[in-house]
């Protein structure tokens, strides 16, 4: 599971349906969830968070041109790859922040990625949870 | 609502041990009693109910004081007023299941509160039957019903459900739930199963060796955080299989199991025997009709 | 051939007014040893049951002497209430309460305590009083128990010889059952009359255990 730091900065709502946008660094990401400040108390703007997603819904993208509906994108930097017969856990670092994504092994060869290279890491907002934090961190 | 606090010596086969719990309750709480080793919950219940004496302490319901050490009050269980279910259920089986709660009306004239019962619990068409004669599930209705024809400020749910297999288990999971709410019955349940309380409890004491050692709500006892995921599921992790360069995990959740994917990273403080709580977003699962024709269970191509 | 049947009707009546006090007194004895916890538990019960070992005699013998209008208690009992136990009918009820004792508490305090605990327990949650729960509850719920003490204390009194022969010796229509009978008409060769008596016995006994081991068998049969 990745687990990044956060920020809430914003939080809207429309019936139970809510797109939170939490600051990470210098990147903002979005997290659509089936919760509103009603039933979550700590959805509410300046609140620290942690947001979690599963590496295996990271997508990778290198040398990005054209528009893209995915509103989370992370810059960041490979740190390490590590490659099975069929998949590849490829690690990031984002900022300071330790990202994993889990891709199949044909597509990290086909990017031809490499320890060093500068990619995105792509994930759909609705992939997003939110943890709150205890610590305020 | 409820005020608690007492100490007892217990004698076990693990040797003696102190119960030392304190505790409060809100009118209309559902609150759990968790732990493992059988020792002092069901105690504590029963001191609650009158049948076990505190060493020490006090007992306190909705401004009523049921016992006080330091001033000598310890009023009977008959004058109690709370709605016991027994583990063995303790339906009286001289009576038919509509005398087995007859019995307990405070006023033995307020038969329609007996129908709003045998109604609400379902349990209308074995009303003139011995309770020898009915199943589990069907007991264990009944002495839900009969502790509420009590009238009872306080339902005491001794492992209500742990006879059960794991079908009837859910669905009178549902029932105590909404009975509960229903009547608005502050209600103190003691349980071992992660699932139950979970899905029944506002608050959770979780205790040991007789002391209590977390409490809060169930997501926040056995998670630490609070996530906002919608598909939370906690159970308990029967093998781990590496794979490629993830792990495969098979995991028991209520008596099914499911296997889940693992990054290394994620596997470092997991093992098996491990309980874990599995998160999911509530976009992600696929809906699909189940087919009444057993067999078929995935949606039809044509 | 007339036979005396007056020793047989003795003998039905000691038996039925036995079983009666018995019932009064052994329920709640049973009740408070299956339930009670107090010092010197176990002498009671060793007490109760010490007609099941005792020679009848031996119990005879002292209830005689303590009877006895020549001693303290016997002399209280016949200036007090104007009762003389010995000798008497009154006086053989006493022996066979006391003789039978066991055999109603027995199976009473067993039905007792082989009930679930929690069935006390739910009725006094439920707001029943000790005395509600013991009638309503407990009580229907151990009816074999009842039957069976009832009947093996009726049988038994039937089957006494040794205290009532020390006790109340041979008075006919007073003391003289149909055991002590039989004894008497042995004793003069009158072996027609003892066949009578025996017989009568033997088959009232049998088909009274028989009853009950038929109704207990229903009882305790398929749910």
């Amino acid at each position: 599971m990745n687990r990044l730091p956060g920020i809430i900065v914003a939080v809207a709502s429309e019936g139970d349906i809510s797109l939170v946008d939490v600051a990470v660094g210098e990147n903002t990401l979005t997290a659509m969830l089936v919760e509103t400040a009603e039933s979550a108390p700590y959805l509410e703007a300046g609140n620290a968070v942690s947001v979690l997603f599963k590496e295996t819904e990271v997508s990778l993208g290198k040398d990005l041109s054209g528009r893209l509906s995915l509103r989370n994108r992370l810059q960041g930097e490979i740190a390490d790859i590590r490659k099975g017969k069929l998949l590849a856990e490829v690690t990031l670092d984002c900022g300071g922040h330790r990202l994993v994504s889990v891709i199949t092994r044909r597509a990290a060869e086909r990017l031809e990625l490499a320890v060093g290279d500068r990619v995105e890491a792509l994930v759909k907002a609705n992939e997003v949870m939110l943890g709150e934090r205890a610590d305020g961190l | 609502m409820l005020e608690l606090s007492l100490r007892k010596n217990l004698h076990t086969a693990e040797g003696n041990v102190t119960l030392d719990i304190e505790l409060e309750a809100e009118t209309g709480q559902f609150l759990t009693l968790f732990g493992r080793s059988g020792v002092g919950k069901t105690t504590c219940l029963r001191c609650i109910a009158g049948l076990t004496e505190p060493d020490h302490g006090r007992i306190a319901v909705g401004g009523e004081i049921w016992f006080d050490r330091t001033k000598g009050i310890d009023i009977p269980p008959q004058k109690r007023r709370v709605g016991f279910v027994f583990q063995d259920y303790a339906l009286f089986p001289n009576l038919s299941v509509r005398e087995n709660l007859r019995i307990a009306l405070g006023d033995p004239k307020d038969e329609r509160y007996l129908d709003e019962l045998l109604e609400l619990m379902d349990i209308r068409e074995l009303e003139r039957r011995l309770p020898t004669t009915l199943s589990g599930g069907q007991q264990q209705r009944v002495a839900l019903a009969r502790a509420l024809a009590r009238r009872p400020r306080l339902l005491l749910l001794d492992e209500p459900l742990s006879a059960l297999d794991g079908e009837t288990r859910q669905r009178l999971q549902n029932e105590i739930l909404r009975i509960q709410r229903h009547f608005r019955m502050t209600t103190l349940m003691v349980s071992h199963d992660l699932g139950e309380v979970y899905r029944l409890s506002d608050r959770v004491i979780v205790i040991e060796g007789g002391r209590t050692v977390a409490r809060g709500r169930p997501a926040e006892v056995f998670s630490n955080r609070r996530i906002s995921g919608k598909f939370q599921f906690t159970g308990e992790v029967l093998a781990v299989e590496p794979n490629d360069v993830v792990f495969t995990l098979s995991i028991l959740i209520g008596n099914r199991v499911v296997q889940v994917i693992a990054t290394a990273q994620e596997m470092q403080d997991i093992q098996v025997g491990d309980t874990v709580m599995l998160v999911s977003k509530a976009f992600n699962p696929l809906v699909m009709k189940v087919d009444r024709n057993p067999g078929r269970l995935s949606p039809s191509r044509s | 051939m007339a036979y005396d049947w007056q020793p047989l009707i003795l003998t039905l009546k000691l038996a039925t007014v036995t079983t009666a006090i018995l019932f009064l007194i052994g329920v709640p004895l049973a009740y408070w040893l299956a339930f009670g916890r107090f010092r010197l538990k176990a002498a009671v019960e060793a007490l109760v049951a010490m007609p099941l070992v005792l020679p009848p005699s031996v119990l005879g013998f002292y209830l005689l002497l303590a009877f006895s209008p020549k001693n303290a208690f016997g002399r209280f009992l016949d200036e007090t209430f104007g009762l003389r136990l010995v000798f008497s009918f009154e006086g053989l009820v006493v022996a066979s309460v006391l003789f039978s004792l066991p055999f109603m508490v027995h199976p009473v305090q067993s039905g007792f305590q082989n009930l679930p605990r929690s069935l006390t327990e739910a009725a006094y949650t439920l707001g029943l009083s000790r005395w509600k729960t013991l009638t309503r509850i407990l009580l229907p719920n151990i009816k074999p128990s009842l039957l069976a003490g009832a009947v093996i204390s009726f049988a038994h009194t039937i089957g006494e010889f040794g205290v009532v022969l020390m006790m109340g010796g041979s008075i006919p229509g007073v003391t003289r059952v149909a055991s002590i009978a039989i004894y008497d008409e042995v004793e003069s060769l009158n072996y027609d009359a003892a066949n009578f008596y025996a017989f009568v016995l033997f088959a009232l006994s049998f088909s009274i255990l028989l009853a009950v081991f038929f109704i207990n068998k229903r009882a305790l049969g398929p749910h």
